[in-house]
Parts: C-alpha cells; structure tokens; sequence
C-alpha cells in the first residue's frame, strides 16, 4: 500500500471514531431512527386497535348497505352498538362573512375485521362515508415511499449530511484545532480524502441502517401472509434500491457540503440556496431538475411518491417531473458530480488558511 | 504610611433610564447588521413579493383594465384572506431565512467568549439581555413582516375604500398580530439555538431544521397515521391556523386539531425556548 493510501486511512481512522461517537453528532441518529419509531408505533397501535375491535366485529354486508342521507339512528338501530359514537356542534361562518347557525354533527365507527368504516353525520343526516383499511401492505408501501422522498431523503439526510461533512473541517476551525492537521506531514488532498471518507462512512452507515430499520417497522404490524409474500417478490428490491438511494444521498450531499465548509466561511447560505433549489425541483424544467441531488435519487426509488390531496389544483398543474434517469447513469452522474465537487474542494483546502478568529 | 492607597467616590452625575441602557444592545447590534452585505440582500430579495403584491392590487382595482377578462381572472384577483395568508405564508419564509442568517451572532459569540459577566455586572438582567436581544431581531424581522404587510393592506384600503374595509376591517389586524406571532417564535427560536449550541454556523443550521425539519415529521407522522393531530409539531402549520383563523377563513377538516390546540401548542414552543434561554444563560458556569 503506497504513502498516500496508508495516510488516508489512518486520518479516516481517527475521523471516523469521531463521527461516530461525538456528543455533537448524537441527533444524527434522532433523526436516522425517528420515522422507525414512528412506524414502530404506528405498527403498535394497529396491533392493539385489531385486537381491541376484534370484540365487536360487523357484518361487511351490513356496512356497505348504508347509504348516504340514512339518519343515525337509522343506521345505529341496523348495525348495533358503534366503536366509538362522538357528537358534537360547531358555528360556520358563511362565505359573506356572516355567523351560520349551530350544525350538529356526528360520528359513527364500526369495524368488519379489516376496514374500519367512518360515517359522518351532519344534523342527524349521512352526509359521508369513510372506509379504510386499518393497514394494508400497499397503503404502508406508498406511505414509505413518500416518508423516504419527502423526510428521509430531502430532511434526514440532507441536514445529517450537513452536520456530519461541514463538522469536518469547519468543526476544527471552531475546535481551534485544524492546525494540528495541517501541521502533520500530510498533502491537504489527501486530508481531505481521509476525511470525507471517515464522513461517509458514519453517514451511510447511520442512515442506510436507518433506512433498513425503517423499512423493517413499516412492515411490522402487517398480515404475516402478505409480509411473507412481499419478501418473496419485490420486498427485497425495495429494499435494496432504497439503501443504495440513501447511500447515494449520502455521498452527493456529503461532497456538496465539504466543499461548502471549505469554500464559505458560513455554509448556512449554500445550505439555504440548496434546499431551495431541491424543494422546488419538482416544479422546474426537465433540464434544470437534472441538476440535483434529488432526482437522481429520485430515479433510484422503487416506488413514486404520492401526491398530496391537499396541495392546490395549480400547484398540481406545475408540478411536472422530468422522466426518471436509468438507474446506471443516475449512479453514475451522481458520482461524477461528487467526484467534480471533491476536486474544487482540493483545491480550496490547498488555499485554506487557517483564522480562527472569524468564528 | 499605606503603601497603596485609592479612594471611591459615588457616581453623582446623569443616569440613564432603565429603557436607554436596553437601548444600547440593540442600537449597535442593528448598526453592524446592517453592514453585512447577506443581510442587505435578503431585506432586499424580501421587498420583491410585497412589491409584486402592491402591483397585484394595483391591478385589481382597476377594473377598466380586466374588462377583456372572465368571469374566473377577475375571482383570480380578489383581494380577501386568501390574497393576504399567501403573502404571509411568501414573507414568513424570508422572515425564517434572516432569523437564521442574524440570530445566531446574538448570544453564541457573548458566550463563546465568556462575555456574559461583562453584561450581567451591569445594571442589566438576564431577562433584559434577552429582551434586548429579541428587540434586534424583532426590528429585523418586522422590516419584512407586518411593516409591508400593513403597507400592502394600508394601500388596499385605499384604492378599495370604506366598503372594502367595513368588510375586511379584520384582515389588518390579523396582518399585524400574526406577523408578531411569527417574529416572536422565529426570533425566540434564533436565540434558544444561538445560545443552546454556542457557534453561530451551527445555530443557523439548527434554526432551519427547526422549521424544516419539525414541518417535516409533523407531515410524516399524519401520513404514518393517516391523522392531522402530528400537525401540532408543525410551527408553520400553527402560525398558518392562527392567521387564518383571524381572518375568517380557516375551515379545518375534522381529523385536523383545533384551533385553541394550535395556540397552546403555540405558546408551549414559545416556553420551550424560553426555558432553553433560561438554563444557558448564566453569567457563572461551574464546569464539573
């Protein structure tokens, strides 16, 4: 093994523990293992909620035969007792701004073993009805795969990564202690290499182990049968694409924000003017959403995330994105732009001197 | 015959008043902030909505110029709640950017460099230093908040006259109260993380993943949930119903939390931070 080689382990050695283990790095892992939990708890409640309600079980015939405009007392007469029967009134305003009279409304819950049905009564009167499943495979799949598109990778990552690569250098600067680095008899390139090696391994291992954890509670709590089923077919391929999209996450992000502590004295900006840009990807041209992070980890996921109902019909209307890249040049691309980025940020660290009284 | 010898006299001459000694802080933190180049160009990128906003109204009250127009494009350019909670909704973004771009060079250089005691050995509190402190980022964060929005409702009121206003007469105090509401939450976020954290790049970054990053899990735990109540984590989703609420047009879906929840959760982000300043402001640090 050459000089060099041997330097940039060693200098990844001694980084890594540090990335690993500091106090200052602890909410890394808040934020890897939070959708876990939430799942896990999720998955908790649908376990308990089955049990619960597996006492009072309603023919599905019966359920569906309700119709819109049935009175509640109609429907609870026919159905029996409700899981839950909530009542309560509120005072709308009209649209010319004037006080409505008091609407009374109420709810009704019943449960035929898999889905839970919801009636919504307006002044005694059905006004909706809700059916859900309380956790079906497919549901929990598009519930992930937006959790993974919108918190992991444009959140959880991106602030992680922040944490983790511009601790690196701009940690030492406000350690006052990058200058024992730059004495050593150590070319600066190779410093920076150790470095960001020692910054990507403490990242994909804490979010791509946060990725497989995640995936592993979303799945939990679910029909066993159907779980067995998911591993036997594409369950294992989600899970693979989705930690290679975070590892990849990991790398493209993690280059962007060494170079970004080595070149500005305060990476806050380009942080803002990154999540900018990748918040709004969606609504730019083909052309420009290729210049992203984000879409081509985007083109790795399995699965496209869904589209709020909430979000207004214009912004629906601009919302177009561009055709996902194949999965071999969005690999590829994003490697080549970190390694792009990694050589600006060489030879900025040629040319770092070291002020510690700026910070 | 003492070898050293010094006498004391009382101060006998002018004190200032308790408001002229707050006064200090803020005057010399607003004089070098305003000399920051990225300051200056955020207080100038937020003038561009407002200014699009005046020109919008400008336009929609000027019939004879949408005369061409449908029925729907002139709907388009009404000017009610709707109109003023997007241009709350644009300004607050930019209010959220300089909190965390000025914020955090309050308190985190005072402690890095052990100059509270310098501060508190003055007649000066604690709670004074953090008012002063909150004064710096309020006058701040007031120049891109209800200053323009009053302006933009100011002018609205003037092209649209007193039956616009006999109707609407709700929309600028909602303006200016939501507006202080979100000044207080950002500028007391801004000063939890700078002194929480100590270094101003990091308590920067702490006060975006504040926002984002809570907005975030508030929006994966309804999804994990299929449930409104993880909204109560949202800042921005709080702020969002409390404004929309004094202007008449907040029409929450049934799963969402009400309106009174929204404020508690509101005002609990807000002793949050206080707390935090409370427990890191301390002139004395005993260091175990």
């Amino acid at each position: 093994m050459n000089l060099w080689a041997k330097q940039v382990l060693t200098i990844a050695r001694l980084e890594v523990r540090k990335a690993f283990l500091s106090k200052r790095g602890l909410w890394v892992y808040v934020l890897a293992l939070f959708p876990a939990v939430i799942f896990l708890v999720h998955g908790f409640d649908v376990k308990l909620k089955r049990q619960r309600w597996s006492s009072q079980i309603t023919d599905h015939a019966l359920l569906e035969g309700v119709q819109a405009g049935e009175t509640a007392s109609d429907v609870r007469m026919r159905l029996g007792p409700p899981l839950m029967d909530r009542e309560f009134g509120r005072r709308r305003r009209g649209e010319d701004g004037e006080r409505l009279e008091e609407e009374r409304y109420r709810h009704l819950r019943y449960f035929d073993g898999q889905r839970r049905y919801d009636f919504h009564f307006t002044n005694g009167v059905l006004k909706e009805k809700f059916e859900q499943p309380l956790a079906t495979l497919e549901e929990n799949s598009q519930v992930f795969a937006g959790v993974f598109q919108y918190f992991y990778l444009r959140l959880a990552v991106f602030f992680g990564c922040l944490g983790i690569f511009m601790n690196l250098f701009r940690g030492e600067m406000l350690d006052k202690t990058l200058h024992f680095w730059f004495l050593a008899p150590v070319r600066r390139e190779v410093l920076l290499v150790g470095k960001y090696g020692a910054g990507l391994v403490a990242a994909a291992v804490i979010f791509g182990a946060g990725t497989i954890v995640t995936f592993l509670a979303m799945l939990w709590g679910l029909d066993p049968a159907d779980v067995q089923a998911y591993w036997q077919s594409a369950g294992p391929g989600h899970l693979f694409w989705y930690t290679v999209a975070t590892v990849l996450g990991c790398v493209g992000y993690g280059s962007v924000f060494l170079a970004a502590g080595l070149l500005m004295r305060n990476p806050i900006i380009p942080a803002v003017v990154i999540l900018f840009w990748e918040a709004i990807n969606g609504f730019l041209p083909a052309v420009l959403q290729k210049l992203s992070v984000l879409y081509y980890l985007q083109s790795l996921c399995p699965l496209p995330p869904p589209v709020d109902k909430e979000v207004p019909a214009v912004m629906r209307v601009l919302l177009a994105p561009a055709e996902p890249a194949p999965a071999a040049l969005a690999i590829l691309g994003l490697l080549g732009v970190t390694v792009l980025v990694l050589w600006v940020a060489s030879r900025a660290v040629r040319r770092l001197e070291v002020n510690y009284a700026t910070d | 015959m003492a070898v050293y010898k010094r006498g004391y006299q009382r101060y006998e001459g002018t004190r200032t008043t308790a408001w002229e000694r707050l006064m200090v802080l803020p005057r010399y933190s607003w004089s070098r902030l305003i000399t920051q180049r990225l300051v200056i160009a955020v207080l100038m990128m937020s003038a561009f909505w407002p200014l699009l906003c005046a020109i919008f109204i400008y336009i929609a009250n000027h019939g004879e110029l949408l005369a061409g127009f449908g029925q729907g494009f002139q709907r388009f350019l009404a000017v009610d709640g709707n109109f003023f909670r997007v241009f709350m909704s644009v300004q607050s973004v930019f209010a959220i950017a300089l909190a965390a771009m000025t914020g955090p060079g309050l308190i985190a250089p005072d402690l890095a460099n052990n100059a509270l005691p310098l501060y508190f050995s003055r007649p000066m509190s604690r709670w004074e230093y953090v008012l002063a402190r909150l004064m710096v980022l309020g006058g701040m964060l007031s120049a891109v908040t209800w200053i323009p929005g009053l302006l933009i409702y100011g002018m609205q009121v003037g092209m649209a006259g007193s039956d616009w206003f006999s109707k609407y007469w709700n929309l600028g105090l909602a303006v200016f109260v939501g507006f202080l509401m979100l000044v207080l939450l950002t500028s007391l976020v801004a000063l939890a993380s700078s002194a929480w954290v100590k270094w101003r790049v990091v308590a920067g970054a702490l006060v975006l993943g504040f926002f984002f990053v809570l907005a975030g899990a508030a929006q994966m735990m309804n999804a994990i949930f299929r449930d409104k109540a993880g909204s109560l984590l949202n800042p921005i989703y709080l702020l969002e119903r409390l404004w929309m609420s004094m202007m008449g047009i907040d029409s929450p879906s049934e799963s969402e939390p009400g309106l009174v929840q929204c404020v508690f959760a509101l005002l609990g982000l807000c002793g949050l931070m206080l707390l935090v300043l409370e427990r890191k402001l301390r002139p004395v640090e005993v260091v175990k």
